[in-house]
Formats: C-alpha cells, sequence, structure tokens
C-alpha cells in the first residue's frame, strides 16, 4: 500500500480514470422528499442513521480523503456544532452501526478519529460558515450551557433570536468543562469552539443558578421563552453503610474537582467533598463503583493523583459497560482493573476513614415483560477488598426542584414541558445520555422554540440525488486494516494529569484511514430494462449482495421493505443490488458489459421552506 | 426411528470432544457435528511444551485417532472457523460463507493467548504457545536459537523456562506478577520463585516491566526493561494467561462477561445452547469467584454436563477444587489447573 502520501501504480490509474470520468459526465441532480428515498438513506448509511445529529459521515470522510479538512469541518459543524470535541470525545454510536464492522467486513472506520483529523488538520485560516436569518426581535433564556444548552443557542441565534445563556458555574461547557478530563479534551480546544457559538451574538451569563440567583417565573416573564438544558447533576447514591465516611467521594465531585485544577497543579479531592481537618487523605488504593463515563474518568485521574492501584467494581458483565472499546483499552492500559459482576455491601471504616469495601458477587437474570436484564446478588457470596477511598460513579439524575417548583410535564419524546413557553433540552429531560445525544436535543428543541415564536416551519429535510459516474474507491481500499490512534506514553501521561493522552492523525494516516470508507452515500442500482441478465456482475460480487427478485415489498411508512428473492428464473423480475449488503467495491460497475449499473450521491440536506 | 436432531460443538478440545462422545454414547441417532478452526485431530496441549522440546513427536499429542470419530458417526469439520451465532435461526455463519443449522449448540471454544494492553505495539515481536497452529516451525526455530526472553508467570511460563534451561538455552525470564490474572503472585510468592529458580541458571527479573521491544533486521530483538536492562534475545515468548475466546459470540443475544456466563449446569443465557472448558464463565462457590479457563481434567468434566443436560437431564458440575501446582519447589494455588505431564512423569 501507500506510504507517506505515495500512491500505488494501481491507484494512480484509478484517479486519472475518475478525472477523466468527472470531466465528461453531465451531473443531474434531484431533490426528493420521497419517503422511498429516505428510507433508503437510512438503511444505506447505517453511521449516519445512527448518529442523533446525522452527521454527513461519507460525506465528510471524503473531503478528507481530497484533503479538503476545511470543507470536511464545515460539514460537520452543519450537524454536529462542535466537531473538534467530539472528535475527542464522542460515544460513537455511528461506529457501532458502520458497515465496514459488520460480521465478515473487518473493523469498523474510524469515524470519531477522522473527525477529529478534520478540525485538526484545516488550515489556521479557516473560515467557519452560517447562514443567519433575519432579527426576529425575540429573545430566549437558555438555562445551562451544557452540549444541549449551546447548541440550543447556537441554532436560536442562528434562526434571528437573541439568545441568553445563564450558567451556574464559573465557566461554560457543563459536562465538558466540568465531568470530562482535560486529559481527554483540552480546554483551549473546548473553549475556541465554545466561543464559534458565542460568536453568534449568544450573551452568556456564568455564575447565575437559575432558582437561587433568578427565578424561572422571572426568565418566563422577560423572554419569549424559555430552554431548560441543566443536565443531570443529583449523584445517585450506592445506598449502603459507610457511606458517610471520609474518603467516599461522589464521581461527579471527584471529578469537578479534578477539572478545576490547571495545568501545573495538584488538584485537591476531599476539600470538596467534606471538610477535613486531619490534613489531606491518601488515595493509594481506589475503589471505583460504577462502569459508565464518570467512572471510568475518576479511575484514570486517579491513578494521574498517584493512586498506585485503582479498580472499577461493576454489577453486571465488561460486555454491559456503556463505554466504547478505545477507553476501556486505555483504562486497561493505564493499569486499572475491572472486576465484574459484584456489587458493594457496605463500606468498612477505621477512625472515620475508608478501610475497605465489602462486595457480594451477583449473576445475571433476566425478569419481566419485555425481559430485562438484572444482577442479583449471590447468597453468601461477601468478600472484603482493602481500600482507603471509594469513588461512587453510579450516575447523575436531574435535578427538577434545583430549577424549579413549579417546572412540570417533562416528557424525553417532546421539547415542550407543562408550562407554557418552557421547553426542555439534553439529559435534563432525558436522564444521562452523551454529547451527541444532547447536541441533537438541543437542536430539535431550538426548532420547536423558533415554531412557537414564528408560527413558522422554516426549514424541511429532503434528499438531494446526484449522478455520479465513478466508484470513488478501488476494491484495494477494502483491505486496509484501521489506523490506530497515535497516544504518548505512561510517563507523559503521569508527568501532568491534563497531558492530552491522544494526538491525532498526521496527513498520511488520516488519508488511509479515510480510504477504508465505503462511501455508503454512493447508491448502486441496476436498469433492469437494459440489463441482459447476464449475471456477470454476480460473479465478481465479492458479497450476497446483488439479487434476483421476485417482488419488492413497499412497508406502511412508504418505505421499501426486504426483498423477496427467488432462484428460480421464470419468476425474476428483476436483478437489484441490495445497498444493505454492498460494500461499494465497485467490481460490478466495472465488469458489466451493457453499462447498466449506476451510481447516485444521495445526501439528506436541510433547505429552507421557500426556497 | 432416525431423528432430524442435529448438535453441534464448537471446539475440538477437551471439553467439546467429552460433549460430543456423551451425546453419542446417550443419543444413537442424531447427527453430531465437531466444528474446528484448527487442522489436527484432538490433541493434548499440555504435552505442547514437551513437543516443542523435541521430546516427543506429532503423533504422541494425538488424544483420539479420525478412526475413534468415524467409528461414533461423529463428523468432524476441521479446518473451518465460526464466524457468528444466530440463535434465531438456530443456525452458525462459517469464515467461508457456509451456514449450519443446529438443533442444540455446544460452545467448547476454548481460550487464546492474553495480549496485555501495554504490550499491544509489540504485538507482532511476541510469540504465543497456546495450540498446535502456534507450533508450526517454532520447533525447529527453539532448537536453532540460543537466547530467549520470557515474559510473565503463568504456569507455562515456567514450565517454558525449565524446557528452555533442561535444553541447554540462556533465558531471560520477567516476572509479570499479575500473569495470573484476575489473581496475582505476591511478593513473598515472588521472592521464592527467584530463588528457587537460582540453579535454572536462568536471569530472573522481577519488580520491573517492560518496555521496547525492537526487532533487529537481521532477526532477533533488543529488549528492554522500564529499569533499564537491555537484552538480546532470539525469541521473545508471553505467557500471561490465557482469556476465553468468545468474540465471535457477542453481540448474538448471549450474556458474556470474560468468557460465556453458565449455570452450573452449563447452560447459557440462550435456550438450546450450552457452553462448556475454557471458555464458560462459572460461579464457584466453594472459592467466591467466578473462573474462565479452568484446565483440562474440568473441561472433561463441564463437557460431559453440558453433553448429558443437552439431552434433558439436570446434573450440576462439581465446582473445581483448590489446586496446587508445585514447580521446582515454588507451589502455586492454580484452583484449577493440573500439572498433567508431571503426573505422568512421576
Ligand atoms: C465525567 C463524565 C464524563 C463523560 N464523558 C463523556 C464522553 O466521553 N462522551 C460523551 O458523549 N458523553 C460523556 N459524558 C456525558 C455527557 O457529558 C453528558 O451527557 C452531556 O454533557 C449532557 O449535556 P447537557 O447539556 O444536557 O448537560 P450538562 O453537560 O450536564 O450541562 C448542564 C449545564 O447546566 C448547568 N445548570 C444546572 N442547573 C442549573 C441552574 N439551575 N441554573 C443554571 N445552570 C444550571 C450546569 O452547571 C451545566 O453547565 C460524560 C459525563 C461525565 C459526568
Ligand atoms: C501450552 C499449554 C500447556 C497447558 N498445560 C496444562 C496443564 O498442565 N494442565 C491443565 O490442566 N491444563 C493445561 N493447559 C490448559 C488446557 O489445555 C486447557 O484448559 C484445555 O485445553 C481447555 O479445553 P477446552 O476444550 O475448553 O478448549 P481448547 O482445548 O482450547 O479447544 C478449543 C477448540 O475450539 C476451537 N475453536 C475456537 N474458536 C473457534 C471458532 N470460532 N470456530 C471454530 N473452532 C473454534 C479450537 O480450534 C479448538 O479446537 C495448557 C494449555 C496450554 C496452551
Ligand atoms: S458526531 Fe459522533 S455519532 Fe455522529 S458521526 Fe460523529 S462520531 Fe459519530
Ligand atoms: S463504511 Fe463509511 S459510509 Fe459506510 S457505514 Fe462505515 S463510515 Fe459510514
Ligand atoms: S459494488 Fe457491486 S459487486 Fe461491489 S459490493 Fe456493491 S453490489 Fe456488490
Amino acid at each position: 500500500m501507500k506510504k507517506n502520501g505515495l500512491y500505488s501504480k494501481e491507484e494512480k490509474i484509478f484517479q486519472d480514470k475518475n478525472k477523466l470520468y468527472r470531466a465528461h459526465s453531465v451531473k443531474q441532480i434531484a431533490y426528493s422528499t420521497d419517503p422511498r428515498d429516505f428510507g433508503q438513506v437510512a438503511k444505506s448509511i447505517p453511521c449516519q442513521e445512527a448518529c442523533p445529529a446525522k452527521t454527513n459521515i461519507p460525506g465528510y470522510i471524503r473531503c478528507i480523503n481530497e484533503k479538503r479538512y476545511g470543507r470536511a469541518y464545515e460539514l460537520n459543524r452543519g450537524a454536529n456544532i462542535m466537531p473538534g470535541v467530539l472528535g475527542r470525545i464522542c460515544s460513537r454510536p455511528c461506529e457501532t452501526a458502520c458497515r465496514h464492522g459488520a460480521p465478515d467486513n473487518g473493523v469498523s472506520v474510524g469515524i470519531c478519529h477522522l473527525k477529529r483529523a478534520c478540525a485538526d488538520l484545516k488550515s489556521p485560516m479557516h473560515r467557519i460558515i452560517e447562514g443567519l436569518y433575519a432579527p426576529t426581535g425575540k429573545s430566549v433564556a437558555v438555562v445551562g450551557s451544557g452540549p444541549a444548552g449551546l447548541a440550543a443557542a447556537h441554532d436560536l441565534a442562528i434562526l434571528g433570536h437573541r439568545a441568553v445563556v445563564f450558567e451556574t458555574m464559573e465557566k461554560p461547557g457543563g459536562m465538558l468543562m466540568y465531568g470530562i478530563p482535560e486529559f481527554r479534551l483540552p480546554r483551549d480546544l473546548l473553549m475556541t469552539e465554545i466561543n464559534n457559538i458565542l460568536r453568534l451574538g449568544v450573551e452568556l451569563k456564568t455564575s447565575q443558578a437559575v432558582g437561587t440567583h433568578i427565578t424561572l417565573e422571572t426568565l418566563t416573564e422577560e423572554f419569549d421563552a424559555v430552554v431548560v438544558a441543566a443536565g443531570c447533576t443529583k449523584p445517585r447514591l450506592l445506598g449502603v453503610e459507610g457511606e458517610d465516611l471520609e474518603n467516599v467521594y461522589n464521581g461527579l465531585d471527584f471529578m469537578k474537582a479534578v477539572n478545576a485544577s490547571n495545568r501545573g497543579q495538584t488538584p485537591i479531592i476531599n476539600e470538596t467533598n467534606r471538610q477535613s481537618n486531619r490534613g489531606l487523605s491518601p488515595i493509594k488504593n481506589v475503589a471505583v463503583i460504577g462502569g459508565g463515563f464518570t467512572a471510568v474518568d475518576c479511575a484514570r485521574s486517579a491513578i494521574r493523583l498517584g493512586a498506585e492501584e485503582v479498580a472499577l467494581y461493576i454489577r453486571k458483565t465488561m460486555d454491559d459497560m456503556r463505554i466504547d472499546e478505545t477507553e476501556k483499552h486505555e483504562a486497561r492500559f493505564e493499569g486499572i482493573g475491572v472486576e465484574s459482576l459484584v456489587q458493594p455491601a457496605r463500606i468498612l471504616g477505621e477512625n472515620g476513614r475508608v478501610s475497605g469495601i465489602a462486595f457480594v458477587r451477583t449473576r445475571i437474570e433476566k425478569t419481566g415483560t419485555p425481559p430485562f436484564k438484572k444482577s442479583v446478588p449471590i447468597a453468601g457470596s461477601e468478600f472484603v477488598v482493602p481500600c482507603d477511598s471509594v469513588i461512587a460513579a453510579l450516575g447523575q439524575a436531574p435535578d427538577v426542584h434545583d430549577v424549579s417548583d413549579v417546572l412540570t410535564g417533562l416528557d424525553k419524546d417532546t421539547p415542550a414541558t407543562g408550562m407554557k413557553g418552557v421547553f426542555a433540552a439534553g439529559d435534563f429531560v432525558t436522564g444521562s445520555t452523551d454529547v451527541i445525544s444532547a447536541i441533537a436535543g438541543g437542536r430539535r428543541t431550538a426548532l420547536a422554540v423558533d415554531l412557537y415564536l414564528t408560527a413558522m416551519e422554516r426549514k424541511k429535510t429532503v434528499v438531494r440525488l446526484e449522478s455520479h459516474a465513478t466508484t470513488d474507491r478501488p476494491r484495494s481500499y477494502d483491505f486496509i486494516d484501521r489506523v490506530p490512534m497515535n497516544t504518548i506514553a505512561m510517563d507523559q501521561r503521569l508527568a501532568d494529569h491534563t497531558n492530552e493522552v491522544e494526538t491525532g492523525f498526521d496527513p498520511d494516516q488520516a488519508l488511509e484511514e479515510s480510504q477504508r470508507c465505503y462511501l455508503c452515500n454512493l447508491k448502486y442500482e441496476i436498469d433492469p430494462l437494459r440489463c441482459i441478465y447476464c449475471s456477470a456482475c454476480i460473479d465478481v460480487a465479492p458479497k450476497d449482495c446483488i439479487k434476483m427478485v421476485e417482488t419488492i415489498p413497499v412497508n406502511a411508512d412508504g418505505t421499501y421493505g426486504r426483498y423477496a428473492e427467488t432462484g428460480q428464473w421464470d419468476k425474476v423480475v428483476s436483478i437489484t443490488i441490495d445497498n444493505e449488503a454492498c460494500i461499494r467495491c465497485g467490481q460490478c460497475y466495472a465488469v458489466c458489459p451493457m453499462d447498466c449499473i449506476s451510481v447516485t450521491k444521495t445526501e439528506l440536506i436541510q433547505m429552507d421552506m421557500d426556497e | 426411528m432416525p431423528n432430524s436432531d442435529h448438535y453441534v460443538i464448537i471446539g475440538n478440545g477437551p471439553a467439546g470432544n467429552a460433549a460430543a462422545f456423551t451425546l453419542r454414547e446417550n443419543d444413537p441417532d442424531a447427527a453430531i457435528t465437531i466444528i474446528s478452526h484448527e487442522n489436527i485431530c484432538f490433541y493434548s496441549k499440555p504435552r505442547l511444551v514437551k513437543y516443542l522440546a523435541g521430546k516427543v513427536d506429532e503423533d504422541a499429542l494425538a488424544v483420539k485417532t479420525m478412526d475413534e470419530y468415524r467409528r461414533r458417526h461423529i463428523r468432524l469439520r476441521l479446518g473451518q472457523t465460526v464466524e457468528r451465532i444466530d440463535p434465531d435461526s438456530q443456525s452458525l455463519h462459517l469464515a467461508h460463507m457456509e451456514t449450519v443449522h443446529y438443533t442444540d449448540l455446544v460452545i467448547a471454544s476454548g481460550a487464546r493467548e492474553r495480549l496485555l494492553p501495554s504490550m499491544k505495539p509489540y504485538a507482532d515481536c511476541l510469540t504465543f504457545v497456546t495450540e498446535f497452529n502456534d507450533t508450526t516451525g517454532l520447533r525447529k526455530k527453539i532448537a536453532d536459537s540460543t537466547r530467549f526472553f520470557i515474559f510473565g508467570g503463568d504456569l507455562v511460563a515456567f514450565k517454558f523456562l525449565k524446557m528452555l534451561t533442561d535444553m541447554g538455552k540462556q533465558v531471560t525470564l520477567l516476572l509479570y506478577p499479575k500473569a495470573f490474572w484476575p489473581h496475582r503472585l505476591t511478593k513473598d510468592m515472588q521472592d521464592a520463585i527467584v530463588k528457587n529458580l537460582a540453579p535454572t541458571n536462568a536471569d530472573i527479573l522481577a519488580d520491573d516491566d517492560l518496555d521496547t521491544i525492537v526487532p533487529e533486521d537481521r532477526g532477533g530483538y533488543w529488549v528492554t526493561t522500564k529499569h533499564g536492562v537491555r537484552t538480546q534475545a532470539d525469541l521473545v515468548f508471553s505467557f500471561n494467561g490465557l482469556i476465553p475466546d468468545v468474540d465471535f459470540a457477542r453481540g448474538c443475544g448471549l450474556e458474556i462477561d470474560h468468557g460465556i456466563l453458565v449455570d452450573e449446569t452449563m447452560r447459557t443465557s440462550l435456550d438450546n445452547i450450552f457452553a462448556c472448558g475454557s471458555c464458560a464463565q462459572i460461579y464457584n462457590p466453594d472459592i467466591n469467584t467466578y473462573t474462565t479457563s479452568i484446565g483440562w481434567p474440568n473441561a472433561q468434566a463441564q463437557g460431559k454436563v453440558a453433553g448429558l443436560n443437552l439431552l434433558g437431564e439436570h446434573h450440576k458440575v462439581r465446582p473445581a477444587g483448590r489446586k496446587y501446582f508445585d514447580l521446582e519447589g515454588v507451589k502455586i494455588k492454580t484452583v484449577w489447573w493440573e500439572d498433567l505431564e508431571k503426573d505422568e512423569e512421576a
């Protein structure tokens, strides 16, 4: 394969042919609102479908392939607003869905790492692009400056409303600033992307807690609408004996204390939780209870604070941990153990301080209808683990009363609440999720607020279809191994708790990883009127991707259902490409003697209603 | 009356074979198939050490011959890999795109090497010995080489150390206290090991860790430890325990922790699917912990129970008790392994 940006002979020929095609083809573009096209896009581009913000993933990966990093960044920003942030910490539902990771297809594309690559590699002269609507004269208060609040404020500002964000803490960003540690998300990068939002005229009022400094009712009087995006701040408790001992921390407080200290400073953790008059307590041997984002960040931070033994204790199985594989790997790399199928029974103490923790082992049971998974303690299985600190990171729940006692009618499926003109977004209404879901939620709420304020639907989603005279990739790309992320060595990680662990891709690595993407936005079709049923395409197909079908059923929502296949020639009504199985290898396209296979680029785009 | 049952067993080790032969004993008619990705008949893994030392031939590894399967009408599919289980259609997808249907499934896919996360960048430089496939060409390489580096501290590591020093080779062992993962060697144990291994003339490094492994152009490696010890080696072995080989079973709805979770009847969380041997994770009340990779005799016992219960019986596997593995005077509590080859010699 190519190295150092050089192309192999095969690729060179392929690229020259590509240029030729492009020069001689006439582009045909159509816009569609046909449910069948929406259904096709959803099934064909699984990564985009899985992304809560519906990021055009193959679109931006192709731009990276063409070294148009700025364009790739803007394609991202148009959907997810903070690509540099997400490229580092997104929970990556898209990668779980990626066709390249399907059984028999290998490993998913490094979608997230590529997102980071375009943010890192774009020119320092890069201009952000925003299409601003005329001012409406309306104003909206946003409670909370986490990803949901910021996304809502961003979209409201674009739509021409005055957006004012109220934030309890000193700095904006919510969990991006106070939860996620700096070794995963550098704060200068975070502030750059937050400032890109504030530059649109969004006003930020920090150290202003709604419910304490100003009431929700006042906001409803002073503003035309209010969006509550106050996140999840109320920690779930262990509910076991010993929870009030010194050196028992809740995960979010622990992370806040770690994140309050800057580069070069040692975080002081036990002052935040309870005032100790016994001086600094040791954190040498740490038991972290929980297996989500917060737990893993606490464990990795504890290692950086000098802890010698750190282990996570989870109730269910390793497979049930809600974090992605890379983070699991990094945690293990840093020496953090995981003990699965256990739950705490009580925390043991000596002189008011933690000395150990008693666990019981659990087993998994399925109960209820529909069946759900539960961990059940095994009788007589108690055992004790000595430790000097316990971090309870069981997650957080929303604290509605902290914001207002009159706010009711919260429903995770609708942005509106029980109070007129008050909307909700993000983790506050959905419970703990992830950053990309919070951003998508914030955007959805902004549209609902806009409709409420203007009584107009201003945007619609359409499918853009463009004829594409080439497959954009040779078959050899299918065999490229996933490019691993570059990371810093263990001693550098321990040197300062803010040192970023992952260092990103260089341009060659980004190019190589971008080549792995099948470009599932390219739709392959056979024209049945020109097809002579020679089955040459079936012979070269690497998958069970070209099918002889009897009927194609139509679903109730107007989309196509699964093909009814047949092996009997007399029943074949069409030979057709299954775009769910197709890996866009281009073999059929190259071999068809009748040139009856076409490639169409399909994209979901936002259009103005009156366009 | 011929029946249409098709029992499929993934894995041709002691667990899979015990299950298959138990099934045949109790059900003369059903179709029984064993699928294994290795291309060799049922063989003894514990004896691989002697094989590599050149003490026994390939023939001596065999536990069962082809003929025994033929006589019992057990179909052996060797050199075939299961990539995915589809419990809804009760079928297995094999790597060569074939689909195999089953009425009942026994997963006995064993365990594979544990690559420590810190060693991931050096994976290409490491040699593992977990199955016969790994030994291709290795026997000759060992005979031709003089300097060895062993990283680890599980039982196979010590067997290898002894094998190599008996062969007069120059060996450095970097003792990794977490090789017995999830158990770890205590400081006292490490000290005792270092002391007792002194007569072997091997260099034993403790309280240190691997830093880098750099391949040399002419073959061989430079190994550097965190404390700055630099050693040249022709081969670098990693023996840090085994982990269940269950990736192909993920995502099909089976409850998987480290291994496939089973109860004491070897039933998994899905109907018609049993798991046994090293790939299964089972709670052992005697020692109050979950175990995987439970050694040869236990794999056999579990395979038998799985076979019987698949046919509708309700046997419980007897929990494996504590066992001590005695190596050059160092007693290591293994909980489950037995030193099979040693017993034979005695
Ligand atoms: C330690 C940790 C690590 C995480 N890691 C990841 C990760 O790697 N990837 C990922 O996708 N997700 C991660 N998450 C989850 C993710 O951060 C959240 O899902 C996301 O931030 C939710 O966004 P939000 O805007 O709804 O709420 P938040 O980010 O919680 O923001 C809410 C904001 O509202 C403010 N606020 C609350 N009450 C008031 C009030 N009364 N008045 C004014 N302001 C108020 C808060 O101070 C806060 O700034 C992590 C979470 C934690 C805690
Ligand atoms: C070098 C060495 C020395 C050992 N010494 C001892 C000892 O002294 N004492 C002791 O008690 N134990 C010892 N063991 C451990 C012992 O060999 C194992 O505990 C035992 O083999 C486990 O049996 P099993 O049937 O569960 O799996 P295995 O014997 O590992 O067999 C697994 C089978 O599954 C097949 N398989 C796996 N995945 C797939 C797939 N996807 N598709 C198709 N087939 C698949 C493999 O081909 C193989 O046939 C040793 C192991 C090694 C490697
Ligand atoms: S924003 Fe997150 S979920 Fe969406 S495409 Fe990007 S990495 Fe995937
Ligand atoms: S191969 Fe590319 S376009 Fe297809 S699902 Fe994966 S990332 Fe998306
Ligand atoms: S491009 Fe053609 S041959 Fe290749 S996977 Fe798709 S349908 Fe099959």
